[in-house]
């Protein structure tokens, strides 16, 4: 099939690619650009391994097609961290111990990072509200909840990350 | 999983994506937000010539404000919808719909409201991977001359399954549908056939273009409520949206729609029959279950991922809860 150009601007980098219309965002983010740190999950748009936000919107890149893309700025979680340090979201993440296998983290992430940008100081029914469409097999949440609180406005005061449960 | 080989179009009119449309029929489905189309091509559940991406189309997306009615355009975001002034003013009803339907990070930001009402129908035999249905016999849908889901049936039984179709119902929206003669106007009730193979009364060269809200004549009081496993996910098992508008004391306009029992949506005209023009009375949230429960005992196959009888069941459940909410009965 005839391959189109795509052009689009990720981790703040503008970048060209030609790709086939069936190539989804998914594969041209592990792909061509080899940012592995994008997830393939379910494929079907369930699981939110996948995520990464499309001018600042968190949106499933397995249920893009890549040319959908086309003139947007994504992020993905390598673009993140800057100057060798961690985003005050990943940083609350590792304090938490929000993570165990790590496979659903980066969706979680961004996920939590779209809220954050939008509502600084969610409520819980918030948090869970934005993070409902991301699927975490090992932690059971409650760390998660806690690093998304830690990461918020204020919300540090408010949790003993070094608990111990 | 991979997407099949297709070719793109992404026009920068309607008058642009007509003529294609018009060109390629129904060989080129319209892609707008995807969440459904692109699921359904992984699992080969169609495999298209090309698709045709409505997102250069500005005149797809907005709400206008009428002194009548509101006007959705059909490419208009769900998270764009909800988050309209005129939308949360006149129609609550909708927030709640759209609020209730999947997740922020699935749907809301790229799926949208015409999407969401040309939901492909949903059946727990057809929307699997293509391994998965290569172990059971072809249906309706994938070129079969029967019904997996329920015998003899000479239609596909498969479920209308969009949040946001009962309540459109219930506020008698009106679909306008462009095609290469123009543009028609069909109320939504009509847009339904009933048929899980043909869905929908639209040609394959025509485009839903805006969806026509009316705005009540008097204060309307609703509910929407929806039953299913894991709301972010999962699609409705059943859903029920109840509108009323009180008049002089009685119910003065009655409308009580169940989504995700067929094909259709199903429309409680028996219940709008006997509440019309009665003082709202507690028995009517019982007769209101018995109601919905006899209307769906017919519709509701095995089909989905919970089974026909706790389908049923739910059925009255939603229905009672829509009547007593909508109509402030205790």
């Amino acid at each position: 099939m005839k391959k189109h150009l795509l052009s689009m601007t990720v981790n703040g980098d503008v970048v060209d690619v030609a790709v086939e219309p069936n190539t989804t965002l998914l594969e041209v983010l592990r792909d061509d650009m080899a940012l592995l740190g994008v997830k393939e999950g379910c494929s079907e748009g369930v699981c939110g391994a996948c995520t990464v936000l499309m001018n600042g919107n968190p949106i499933r890149s397995c249920l893009t097609p890549a040319l959908e893309a086309d003139g947007t700025e994504i992020l993905t979680i390598e673009g993140l961290a800057s100057d060798g340090k961690l985003h005050p979201v990943q940083e609350a993440f590792v304090k938490s111990g929000a993570i165990q296998c790590g496979f659903c983290t980066p969706g979680m992430i961004l996920s939590t990072k779209a809220l954050l940008d939008r509502t600084p100081s969610p409520s819980d029914e918030e948090i869970k509200n934005a993070l409902a469409g991301n699927f975490c097999r090992c932690t059971g949440y409650t760390k998660i909840l806690d690093a998304v609180r830690a990461a918020s406005n204020g919300g540090s005061a408010k949790v003993d990350v070094h608990r111990k449960e | 999983m991979r997407l099949p080989q297709f070719d793109y179009h992404a026009p920068e009119t309607l008058d642009e994506a007509l003529k294609l449309k018009g060109e390629l029929g129904s060989a080129a489905p319209i892609l707008a937000g995807g969440t459904d189309l692109v699921v359904n091509l992984k699992h080969r559940l169609s495999s298209p010539a090309a698709i045709i991406s409505l997102r250069n189309i500005k005149e797809m997306r907005g709400i206008e404000v009428k002194p009548d009615a509101l006007v959705i355009r059909a490419g208009t975001s769900l998270v764009e919808t909800v988050g309209n002034a005129a939308v949360r003013e006149h129609f609550p009803i909708l927030v709640k719909a759209v609020e209730s339907l999947g997740a922020m990070g699935i749907q809301h930001y790229r799926g949208t409201i015409g999407g969401n009402l040309c939901l492909t129908p949903r059946c727990l035999l057809y929307n699997q991977s293509h391994f998965w249905r290569t172990g059971k016999g072809s249906c309706h849908r994938t070129g079969g001359r029967e019904c997996l889901a329920l015998e003899g049936s000479e239609s596909c039984q498969a479920i209308c399954s969009g949040d946001t179709v009962p309540v459109f119902v219930a506020l008698s929206a009106q679909l306008t549908l462009a095609g290469p003669g123009g543009k028609r106007m069909v109320p939504i009730s009509d847009f339904y056939t009933g048929k899980g193979e043909s869905p929908f009364t639209i040609a394959p060269d025509e485009i839903l273009t805006d969806i026509r809200v009316p705005i009540p004549w008097g204060p309307l009081s609703w509910s929407y409520r929806r039953i299913g496993i894991r709301a972010a996910v999962d699609f409705p098992l059943i859903n029920a949206a109840c509108t009323a508008i009180p008049d002089k004391g009685v119910i003065g306009s009655f409308r009580l729609v169940l989504g995700a029992a067929g094909p259709s949506p199903v429309i409680m005209r028996e219940a709008e029959t006997a509440f019309k023009g009665k003082e709202p009375d507690p028995t009517m949230v019982t007769m209101a279950g018995e109601m919905a429960k006899r209307a769906v005992e017919g519709i509701i196959v095995e089909n989905a991922s919970a089974s026909k009888d706790y389908r049923v069941k739910m059925a009255a459940v939603a229905a009672r809860r829509a009547v007593q909410e909508a109509l402030a009965l205790s």
